[in-house]
């Protein structure tokens, strides 16, 4: 078992990969740290997340922008497709599924993916629709996946407004389904009308609302260790 | 002084009797089509029936223009992509582009523009459409159309994860694809000054600072746009969506007459920093206000866009067509009468 110090070299090197969007620096620290015998699970939310967390707080400074995100997004990923297979479930009192998508009648999905993005991090099965999708669609898959988390994306204000139709119709066949909405048009006052559970409003309060909610995971994690 | 008088004369910054309500964006209504019997899905494919309906926000509602198209795939499509019109949606669904015409970075060197492209998609039952608008209300109102920016346009034709990315990590190879796309839009906005169209809106959309810093915008986004800009030869508007308050300056430097920002924009203080001879159209949100809002929100929202001294009260984006028509009223009525005290 590695030594504290060189645990924190491997974490910083995997932090620092993703802020500086070093996809070789979190593949070459993913690596490391399974080598090192480290847990995975700790090493995702120490090392990858916690730069993730550094990345988020760059993009409110102003000081990163979109490209910079999904350049982080990349480096995230080249470490997490290696630490992945050998992550233990988690026992966190959830099935932790969710239903994503965008909304049939808009094609961007990058606030989607970014969203997405933490739910992988967080070991949820992620039940990826993709772009452009019907309605209906959306009920389905949450029937037939049973998943307690539903998010529904759009970019533009001309798709957005499929979305109350999905929530009532979901709520009306799985009242105990969360759903959160986000994308630029939406707001609080729209979540809230809709019937929604959460919203954020662009990639970056996609990401926070996201990190916060694999947070929330964490802590959960946390003190279920701590009771052991 | 009509509307159309007032909406040229701003256009060339001579005093005029109170400000405008118009827009350079979609403002067809619901109340529009269902008046005319028509489907929503049908009216991109119809010069007719679009020219009818895009008259209908000025006939019903006294809105001050009339805008073609109401979708945003004219230049991609001319480009060669496919188009989804969603003939089969029950509601109301805005077309979208099928199929990506650049699928790798190596396809961005090798793309090239259709040697007719003024001829292809739909370029032409634009033109159509622009000359029945024009002769149905042009006495009566300004016509405008728009074309989109070379940002968002390239965002069409590939990944706009790719691009953005791309933008950061090989600005040169951006930069040269954004020039041709600034190239195909210039054919497209050519089209329509042809066929008499009053002023032309550059939606460059994709390339606001919740995207794409102040210093990119700068660097990769306003020359291609300054070169559109500089070949219009009707008044041009530049709108960009979601937060500009930095980006104003560089936004005016293009070239364009007037500006179009929206509710996420201090118009405040961009008046500050743009000076009183510029023109800065908006910026009410097109949804939340316009459309979900209380007739008292709408005419206290006009009076705030006035009260922080935009030239025209236009929204900050295309208004969604089910706005309920006591909105659309409390809308005009507020700036006929609010806007010519100010």
């Amino acid at each position: 078992m590695a030594d504290e110090a060189r645990k924190k070299e491997i974490y910083d090197k995997l932090r620092n990969g993703v802020i500086n969007y070093d996809e070789d620096a979190c593949r070459e620290g993913a690596q490391e740290a399974l080598d090192a015998g480290l847990d995975a699970n700790e090493a995702i939310f120490d090392g990858l997340v916690s730069g993730m967390e550094e990345v988020g707080r760059l993009f409110e400074a102003q000081e990163y922008f979109v490209p910079e995100i999904l350049m982080c997004a990349d480096a995230l990923y080249a470490g997490l497709d290696i630490l992945k297979p050998h992550c233990k479930q988690m026992d966190l009192g959830v099935r932790g599924s969710v239903v994503i998508g965008t909304v049939e009648g808009d094609v961007h999905d990058i606030g989607k993916n970014l969203v997405k993005m933490m739910f992988d991090v967080a070991g949820f099965h992620v039940y990826d629709l993709g772009r452009d999708v019907p309605l209906d669609k959306f009920v389905d898959e949450q029937l037939k996946t049973d998943s307690e988390l539903v998010c529904l994306s759009a970019m533009m204000t001309t798709s957005m407004v499929g979305m109350p139709t999905v929530i009532e119709k979901i709520k009306a066949k799985n009242p105990d389904c969360m759903i959160m909405i986000g994308g630029a048009p939406t707001s609080k006052d729209l979540a809230d009308k809709w019937g929604a559970d959460g919203y954020a409003e662009d990639a970056s309060n996609a990401l926070k609302e996201a990190i916060k909610m694999v947070g929330f995971l964490k802590k959960l994690r946390d003190e279920k260790l701590n009771k052991k | 002084m009509n509307s159309r008088e007032r909406v040229l004369s701003l256009f060339k910054k001579e005093k005029i009797d109170r400000v405008p309500c118009f827009s350079g964006m979609g403002n067809i209504t619901e109340a529009g089509i269902n008046k005319l019997g028509y489907k929503f899905a049908g009216i991109h494919l119809d010069a007719k029936q679009m020219a009818d309906t895009a008259a209908t926000t000025y006939k019903l509602f006294g809105y001050e223009c009339g805008v073609v198209p109401v979708d945003l795939c004219v230049e991609a499509e001319a480009m060669g992509c496919q188009i989804n019109v969603y003939p089969h949606a029950e509601g109301i669904l805005y077309p979208t582009i099928k199929e990506k015409l650049i699928h790798n970075e190596a396809e961005m060197d090798t793309i090239k523009l259709p040697a007719n492209m003024g001829e292809l998609g739909r370029v032409p039952l634009l033109r159509e459409a622009i000359r029945l608008l024009k002769a149905d209300i042009g006495n009566d109102v300004a016509v405008g159309s728009y074309v989109l920016g070379p940002f968002t346009l390239a965002g069409q034709i590939m990944e706009l994860n790719d691009l953005l990315k791309l933008s950061f990590k090989k600005a040169d190879k951006v930069g040269k694809l954004l020039d041709l796309m600034a190239d195909a839009i210039i054919i497209v906005a050519k089209e329509y000054e042809k066929a008499g169209v009053d002023y032309i809106t550059v939606r460059e959309m994709g390339a606001t600072s919740d995207v794409l810093s102040p210093r990119v915008f700068k660097n990769l986004i306003a020359p291609p746009l300054k070169k559109v800009i500089s070949q219009l030869s009707v008044p041009s508007v530049l709108h960009v969506c979601g937060k500009t308050n930095d980006i104003v300056t560089t936004m005016m430097e293009t070239g364009p007459t007037a500006i179009s920002v929206e509710q996420k924009n201090d118009v405040q203080e961009s008046r500050k920093k743009l000076g009183d001879d510029a023109l800065i159209f908006g910026n009410f949100d097109a949804y939340n206000v316009l459309v979900s809002g209380s007739e008292e929100l709408v005419r206290s929202t006009m009076r705030k866009c006035i009260d922080d001294g935009v030239n025209a009260v236009w929204p900050g984006c295309d208004i969604w067509p089910t706005v309920p028509a006591a909105n659309m009223n409390a809308m005009l009525d507020e700036i006929k009468t609010y806007g010519g005290k100010k």
